[in-house]
């Protein structure tokens, strides 16, 4: 009996050896190659690993800057991931800081956080450690330093504001006589003239005034639409347990002037965000209603075009922005060097960010923006007032860029843009949803 | 090999142990009882680990009003099913699962009974026409997603492309809500088929050549042969792969997230992705743990209803 | 032999039964067959040979308004390079080949096992553990993805390889596919083995998993193609970009650069190519394990 036992023991064990060192070789590889974060080459030098959700223009941009900073230190490699604009990269980021093997840094809308830092899933940023590397609160225009708080501490670094301005063709709007003796377009004050100037350039292009795609992209209808409502002057709150506080008459109005412009004249009746900017770039229009970021694209059509905020249609100036930041997502455990380094990469990033500029956005560092090199960059500078009429999401857990809420906006107001339903009554339904939302447990 | 001659076959072997094997004394009971735990204990520790516990622990989550972010571990009752049985989204998702399962079945079904009556006829060359049917079964999910995307692309994709030389106008194959479930089942169908093929093949080769000799002697064309022979002998295949393919239609997630992430305006998200939304995205865990279990009870319903049929035909 | 029909019957059958068929006095009716079966796979096709054609454009052909099977600047290996210089899709590609070879050998191992217990071990408790199994092929993997998440998070495991393996390891459908080729094993091989006195561990090392090769690999290649393809565990399990599996990968990561159809479509066609090299080789062996094993459920 034994040593058939001693026998199968070893019959066992020897499989037990297969299984296990498959594993284990598996295992080793996976960590090392952890270790080295994917990037080739890299050998002794600590990889930061840095996630963005920004392609397309700005997303080469920051390939650029990256790359600055790694040439400029070479005690690190900062290693970047693009993951897919909004609710794939929000997700992602808030499963990879829960599991607690985030990247070191990441970029979020400052919009966003509200979602993050109160439950935990973001760390403050340590002002100290800040300071040491150059950077400090009076470097931030004050509403931008303000947005970057949660109950007193800091939680995200702004790199940006990227507001939601209007492109124009300076040619178009040349030819139908719209152009000031400085070269910029003439002001316009209420819907009505905004209108009267679009068919003005409507007559000129003989296709469109005005190009703003929106269908299924609840994002783009979000961002003129609060625009608007903001220059009312009025204000949306979000308070878990009660029910929205909004401006109904002022949405509604906004929703009402938004739908008129899709007449097929002023502006085509419903267009996807690419097919807008398609129309603008190929000069089917006289105007864009766009984010900053679309800049490049017009460089690179070599498009004669200019921009603005959004003209103040109802009173108060307000321009629907964001801010790309930095946050430090939560760590099972912190490696302290690694964090070091990643505050050494941000501040780089930050004082480097004329060339983000360049990508469209209005740098949050205040030296860059003071700076004669800014000063000299068109049309950058045309829109960089926006910086101090800004107006961020209303804070909650559930709204920001690319959040599920925008989304919800578009389910209601999507068939007031294209004629299918009045304006009050999806403003009414989108308000409902919130309120459903409003009263569900908050999960943060 | 069609599953009911495996069974027939288990049946005999239980009935007839072998004599050497036969449980004897009590030594020979306890000796067994050992090595049989013994055996089953690997397979054992994980089914307990990542599969019981799992199942249990999510019914007790979705008592809970947990969150990704750790907040709010309270237990709550039953307060996450009534949110969800009065909650729009989640019945709307639970509508589109449906929708896709029913719209899916029947041209997956269909079609690869078509493909495996066409090869079984005696086509040359079998192994290319299994292979060019088959081959997107071996794709994953993201693979087949970013082919079908590329292709229904409305400017740039093939499939408008080739429509507007017959004078048909741009189609939004992903953007319209009324046609976006159609391309996804579409893909889907392209992309599964090809099992369903397989099955059907096999069994078809398992139909007695016989049945055909006496059937032709009679006269009967290959139409007659096909809808009094072919069609009846398959019959329990055709039930398992019905079943099989409403089970796995109701766990849709992959491609539609892939493809339209849910959209437009949600009118292709399942309920897979609602679950999946309302725990990572929205953070709110506990209550997709009750979606789930919501979901679980449909899959039960089904799957009872797959025991019945299987056994009323074994009986 | 039970197992020797069951393993042979399908290759057998494949090409000369169907031939045998009385058919051929309806020809005409097989030219239709033929372009019937010639359409659909033609059809069949196009997906594979319009994303091998973009994948050999230049981006801007593969962008241009104008669709063409044959691009105005010529076919170009461009993106193929793009793609392997990006480095991603060799380090997904191994991913999913360890993770998905680790999750085989470990399934084939514990389901061996257990599956031999319940096909010749009498043992108490047997039954309600057969219920048990049974009853847990029902459960559909996307129930579990809150739970098991969490329960990830717990273990620490989240974004290590542990959370991709593990939890792919039970088959409970598989286990009844080995034990019922277990059961038609005929007992008399084992008892001469008895006889000698050879314990339960030896004769099924040395009797039983020798003559269950077949199985065996009709399990191993139904477990790996699933594995292999899977998305939704890998994909919430983690997130770093050098863990990723191949149809994670593909999914999640983007082009700092902006859509790039070709490129897109030449990584598509490398995560596609090696399970359609390996079926090339052994189509054969996979189509038996696909049609053994398909309808037991997953």
């Amino acid at each position: 009996m034994k040593q058939f036992e001693s026998l199968t023991g070893k019959n066992l064990s020897r499989r037990q050896l297969l299984a296990g060192s498959a594993l284990l070789g598996g295992g080793l590889l996976a960590t090392s190659l952890t270790g080295c974060g994917g990037s080739a080459g890299a050998a002794a030098v600590p990889t930061i690993n840095f996630w963005h959700l920004l392609s397309g223009g700005d997303g080469t941009k920051m390939q650029a800057m990256i790359a600055n900073a790694n040439n400029g230190n070479p005690g690190f490699k900062v290693h970047p991931t693009v993951l897919a604009w909004g609710a794939p990269y929000y997700t992602k980021l808030a499963m990879a800081s829960a599991g607690g093997r985030p990247p070191e840094v990441a970029i979020m809308h400052a919009s966003r956080v509200p979602g993050y830092a109160p439950g935990g899933l973001i760390e403050p940023w340590d002002l100290k450690l800040l300071a040491e590397n150059g950077i400090t609160p009076e470097n931030f225009a004050p509403r931008i330093w303000e947005k970057s708080q949660q109950d007193g501490k800091v939680f995200s670094l702004a790199l940006d504001s990227h507001p939601f301005i209007m492109f124009y063709n300076t040619d178009i709007a040349g030819k139908a006589g719209l152009l000031e003796s400085n070269g910029q377009l003439g002001e316009v004050s209420t819907p009505a003239e905004f209108k009267a100037m679009a068919l003005e350039m409507q007559k000129v292009t003989k296709s469109h005034g005005l190009s703003f795609g929106y269908l299924n992209l609840g994002s783009q209808m979000w961002r003129l639409f609060y625009t608007l409502y903001k220059q009312h002057g009025a204000e949306i709150v979000l308070t878990p347990g009660q029910p929205m506080q909004a401006d109904r008459d002022a949405a509604v109005e906004s929703l009402e002037f938004m739908a008129t412009l899709f007449d097929d004249t002023i502006a085509a009746k419903g267009n996807d965000i690419n097919t807008g900017i398609a129309e603008f770039v190929r000069g089917d229009s006289g105007m864009l209603f766009s984010g900053g970021w679309e800049l490049p694209t017009m460089k690179k059509a070599k498009l004669p075009v200019d921009a603005l905020t959004i003209p103040t249609l109802y009173g108060t100036p307000a321009s629907y922005a964001d801010s790309h930041s930095f946050v430090l997502p939560r760590q099972l455990a912190v490696d302290e060097e690694k964090r070091k380094d990643a505050y050494k990469f941000v501040s780089d990033i930050l004082k480097g960010s004329l060339s983000w500029a360049e990508a469209g956005h209005i740098p949050a560092y205040q030296p860059v923006v003071q700076s004669q090199a800014y000063k000299e960059l068109t049309p950058q500078v045309h829109y960089a007032n926006a910086a101090d009429i800004i107006s961020y999401d209303p804070d909650a857990w559930f709204s920001g860029s690319g959040s599920d809420w925008q989304n919800y906006f578009a389910e209601y107001i999507q068939n007031v843009l294209l004629g299918r339903s009045k304006a009050a009554d999806g403003w009414d339904g989108f308000v409902a949803r919130t309120n459903d939302l409003l009263s569900r447990p908050n999960p943060v | 090999m069609s599953s009911s001659t495996v069974s027939r076959q288990t049946r005999q072997a239980r009935t007839t142990p072998a004599p050497g094997l036969k449980p004897g004394p009590s030594l020979r009971t306890s000796r067994n009882n050992v090595s049989g735990w013994a055996f089953a204990a690997p397979f054992l520790v994980f089914f307990l680990v990542f599969l019981v516990w799992p199942i249990l622990y999510g019914f007790y989550m979705s008592l809970t009003g947990k969150s990704l972010t750790g907040a709010n571990d309270a237990l709550i009752g039953f307060a996450n099913y009534s949110e969800a049985f009065a909650d729009a989204g989640m019945w709307r998702s639970l509508g589109n699962t449906v929708y896709f399962t029913v719209i899916s079945t029947v041209p997956l079904v269909v079609v690869a009974l078509v493909m495996a009556a066409l090869l079984n006829i005696g086509l040359p060359a079998q192994w290319l026409w299994r292979l060019s049917y088959f081959a997107p079964f071996l794709l994953a999910s993201t693979v087949v997603s970013l082919f079908f995307v590329w292709m229904y692309n409305p400017q740039l994709g093939l499939i408008n492309d080739f429509l507007s030389k017959f004078g048909i106008p741009k189609v939004g194959w992903l953007n319209d809500p009324n046609v976006a479930m159609w391309s996804i089942v579409i893909a889907t169908l392209w992309w599964t088929v090809g099992f369903n093929f397989l099955l059907y093949l096999a069994a078809m080769q398992n139909i007695p050549v016989q049945h055909y000799e006496a059937a032709s002697l009679d006269g009967a064309g290959a139409w007659r042969q096909f809808f009094s022979i072919t069609l009846p002998q398959l019959t329990p295949t055709t039930v398992m792969i019905v079943l099989l393919q409403i089970l796995a239609s109701l766990k849709v997630f992959d491609q539609i997230y892939q493809m339209t992430s849910g959209g437009p305006g949600g009118s292709t998200r399942p309920v897979v992705q609602y679950i999946f939304e309302t725990g990572f995205t929205g953070y709110r865990l506990g209550y997709s743990a009750a979606i789930s279990y919501i979901f679980f009870g449909l899959i039960v319903v089904v799957s009872a209803l797959q025991f019945v049929i299987t056994r009323r035909r074994s009986a | 032999m039970a197992n020797t029909t069951l393993t042979r019957s399908i290759p057998r059958s494949d090409s000369g039964q169907a031939i045998r068929q009385p058919r051929k006095k309806l020809s005409a009716g097989k030219i239709a067959a033929v372009v019937v079966a010639a359409v659909l796979a033609v059809l069949w096709l196009v997906p594979f040979a319009w994303a091998t054609v973009t994948a050999f454009k230049s981006e801007a052909d593969a962008s241009a308004s104008k669709v063409s099977w044959f691009p105005p600047s010529g076919f170009t290996f461009d993106a193929f390079v793009n793609v392997f210089q990006a480095g991603n899709i060799p380090l997904w590609t191994w991913n999913s080949l360890y993770t998905s070879a680790a999750i085989t050998l470990i399934t084939l191992v514990i389901s061996a096992f257990i599956a031999y217990a319940l096909s010749r071990i009498e043992f108490k408790g047997k039954k309600v553990l057969m219920i048990a199994i049974i009853a847990s092929i029902i459960v559909p993997p996307p129930v579990l993805m809150i739970p098991l998440f969490y329960q990830m998070l717990a273990f620490k495991m989240i974004d290590t390889p542990w959370a991709i393996i593990l939890p792919q390891v039970i088959h409970p459908a598989m286990v009844f596919v080995l034990k019922r080729f277990f059961d038609q094993i005929p007992h008399e091989l084992e008892e001469a083995a008895v006889m000698d006195g050879a314990s339960r561990l030896r004769i099924f090392m040395q009797i039983i998993l020798p003559l269950s090769r077949p199985i065996l690999a009709a399990v191993a290649i139904f477990v790996f193609i699933g594995a292999w393809n899977n998305f939704l565990w890998p994909f919430i399990s983690t997130n770093d970009d050098s863990l990723l599996t191949l149809p994670v990968g593909l999914q999640t990561i983007k082009s700092a650069y902006g859509v790039q159809y070709a490129q897109n479509m030449a990584s598509a066609l490398l995560a596609a190519l090696p399970l359609i090299v390996v079926f090339l080789f052994f189509q054969r062996q996979i189509i038996k394990g696909i049609s053994t094993t398909g309808l037991a459920g997953t």
